[in-house]
């Protein structure tokens, strides 16, 4: 019972197909530190933005506080990573404790504020999330406040821990890779990410996912038809809160670090936004590629124009133009003309090419 | 008729200094048809809303089957049974015909929370949606945007969505408004088709006389908020009281 697929539904599943394949072979395929990093924030930021589009894209509910929630999570296993040293008991309680504590803050913002105008919970989404901004940096004797916290993680995640072992002791290589502890927590990141978005993706897909359509479409109407639209929202909310708390989870355990500016500052917030627009809203799939685009932009625009100004050097102006520390500029020039050629985001517009009738 | 299945008692509702809707007390019947006239601004709508909820009462009660709704969420008093249909047109635009029609079956079964199963595996409430579409007369149009529909198609839609709930009462709040003549029929078949189950009670505002004469059972007018009169069809279309607020008007205008 599902919509014609059209040439551009076609393109988007194989460049799914293509992704993921990518991020599953990445520590095979790209064999740098960097490329790994990137690729390990690629699968934190498509859980993150599919959560949050669960939010705006589907059910039409603009919050400021998805990074709150993410730090949270973040947080929560850092403090107890800390506190406890290195374990699973600390991953988890300080998983489970920001969790909760995501969970709570969802409820009480989303009952005394869901049944207002979009734009006041907008406005309460962003004060809660700057009065936590602030508290973490003052409450420096559990949050390291400005510089974060440094900790160690779970032994298995080790550099020098060997996942496979040959007869000499030595650790296995495979296609010329070492199967150390680096490996075991780029697929630890890999695997939960992928959990969490199949769990995102079925949601969608389900009876709750189309009276969430519902609610973004008319929520008059919903109410009317016997939807009581205030609890799907908080439901919704507390959900995406809580998906993103365990994605900040995960994200504290790869980096070994947390701080402001890795788990709770408004530029990741700006990023999530950015992602969201560029891939399209009330799309899964549109968290992905907007998700790639930006994360790759990020980390590797500044050496394409380095590049490209080398190449034409012996040009006038160009080079200035393409001098590497104007990455920021070329980035928001990227960004309008994805916006104004693909209104719905890249994902959303492609989907209905090639569709008739 | 004597059992009573939906009732208004004192129903008020007051915007700063306007009282809109001023003390309406009013029992419906099931197996009954009530049509409600009244001039532009007679609150015709207003008490609509009062009853299914998108208002709430500033005093009195509305009670169904002797339950007190007054102070339900529109979704609560749908849940007990009462269904409305809108004026304007008001749909989940984005979203297909089936997939509108879906929702109500779907609010009617309760299965909104039901999280892990792709709802293209309950097959049962896509088999229901389909009766209604085939009920309506949208079969063909079934994988259409909403939004893209002409709007006699739209008004149909708007009819199958409230049947898809399957209330025990129906409200229609002018359901031929902007139709051509051509498509009025339709919709008014569906709801003649509708008014043979003798459970069901329906409330029609309509302002076509040749409608209000084909389908009524009873009329009820409004004027400035207030019950001003109610009976039989012909007793209320003769009665000197209407001519004046109501008819009277409406031929000095065409005068």
């Amino acid at each position: 019972m599902t919509r014609k697929m059209t040439f551009g539904a076609l393109g988007v599943k194989a460049v799914m197909l293509i992704i993921a394949a990518a991020l599953l072979f990445a520590p095979f395929l790209f064999q740098d530190v960097r490329s790994i990093e990137v690729a390990a924030r690629i699968c934190i930021f498509i859980v993150l933005v599919a959560s949050y589009d669960l939010l705006i894209g589907y059910t039409g509910i603009v919050s400021f506080a998805h990074t709150m929630f993410f730090g949270f999570g973040a947080y929560g296993a850092a403090i107890a990573l800390k506190e406890m040293g290195p374990g699973w008991n600390a991953v988890l309680l300080g998983g489970v404790l920001g969790m909760l504590v995501s969970l709570v803050i969802a409820a009480a913002i989303g009952l005394v504020s869901l049944r207002v105008k979009a734009i006041f919970f907008a406005m309460i989404t962003l004060a809660a999330a700057s009065v936590v901004l602030v508290l973490a940096s003052q409450l420096s004797q559990f949050t390291g406040g400005e510089d974060g916290i440094t900790y160690k993680v779970p032994d298995l995640f080790k550099p020098a821990t060997k996942l496979l072992v040959d007869d000499a002791g030595k650790v296995v290589k495979l296609f010329g890779v070492s199967l150390n502890g680096k490996i075991a927590a780029y697929y630890f990141v890999f695997l939960s990410t992928l959990v969490l978005f199949l769990l995102l993706l079925r949601i969608t897909v389900s009876p709750l996912g189309t009276v969430l359509e519902a609610i973004r479409e008319n929520d008059v109407r919903a109410e009317a038809i016997g939807y009581r639209v205030v609890a799907y929202r908080t439901f919704v909310f507390c959900l995406s809160a809580a998906v993103a708390s365990l994605v900040g989870t995960v994200y504290a355990v790869w980096l070994k670090y947390t701080g402001p500016e890795t788990a709770l500052s408004f530029d990741i917030m700006i990023d999530i936004l950015l992602m969201v627009v560029i891939g399209g809203m009330g799309t899964m799939w549109g968290a992905v590629v907007g998700a790639v685009l930006l994360v790759l932009a990020q980390y590797y625009l500044r050496d394409l124009m380095g590049a490209a100004a080398e190449v034409v050097s012996s040009v006038p102006l160009l080079p200035e133009l393409l001098n590497p520390d104007r990455w920021l500029f070329w980035l928001g020039l990227i960004f309008i003309l994805l916006v104004y050629f693909f209104p719905k985001g890249i994902v959303g517009t492609l989907m209905t090419k090639g569709a008739r009738g | 008729m004597t059992k009573t299945s939906l009732a208004t008692r004192d129903l008020t509702i007051r915007f700063g200094g306007h009282v809109a809707v001023n003390k309406v007390t009013c029992d419906f019947h099931p197996g009954e048809l009530t049509v409600i006239v009244g001039p532009n601004g007679a609150g015709k709508t207003t008490y609509f809303n009062l009853i299914s909820g998108q208002l709430t009462a500033t005093s009195g009660r509305v009670l169904k089957d002797g339950m007190d709704l007054t102070r339900m969420a529109p979704s609560a008093r749908a849940r007990h049974g009462l269904g409305r249909a809108f004026q304007l047109t008001n749909l989940f635009p984005q979203l297909t015909v089936l997939e509108n029609i879906r929702l109500a079956v779907q609010a009617r079964a309760g299965l909104g929370w039901r999280i892990l199963r792709p709802v293209g595996r309950y097959k049962a409430m896509t088999e229901k949606a389909e009766h209604y579409l085939e009920a309506t007369r949208l079969t063909g149009l079934a994988h259409q945007t909403a939004a893209l529909l002409p709007h006699g198609d739209q008004r149909k839609l708007e009819v199958a969505l409230l049947m898809a709930m399957e209330p025990d009462i129906y409200m229609f709040d002018e359901p031929t408004a902007g139709m051509s003549l051509d498509h009025a029929p339709d919709v008014l078949d569906l709801i003649a088709e509708i008014k043979k189950d003798p459970s069901k009670t329906v409330l029609l505002v309509e302002h076509k006389m040749d409608v209000v004469r084909k389908l009524a059972d009873r009329i009820i007018v409004l004027h400035n908020g207030e019950l001003l009169a109610d009976g039989k069809p012909d007793e209320v279309m003769e009665s000197q009281i209407v001519r004046d607020v109501y008819l009277g008007t409406a031929t000095e205008e065409t005068a």
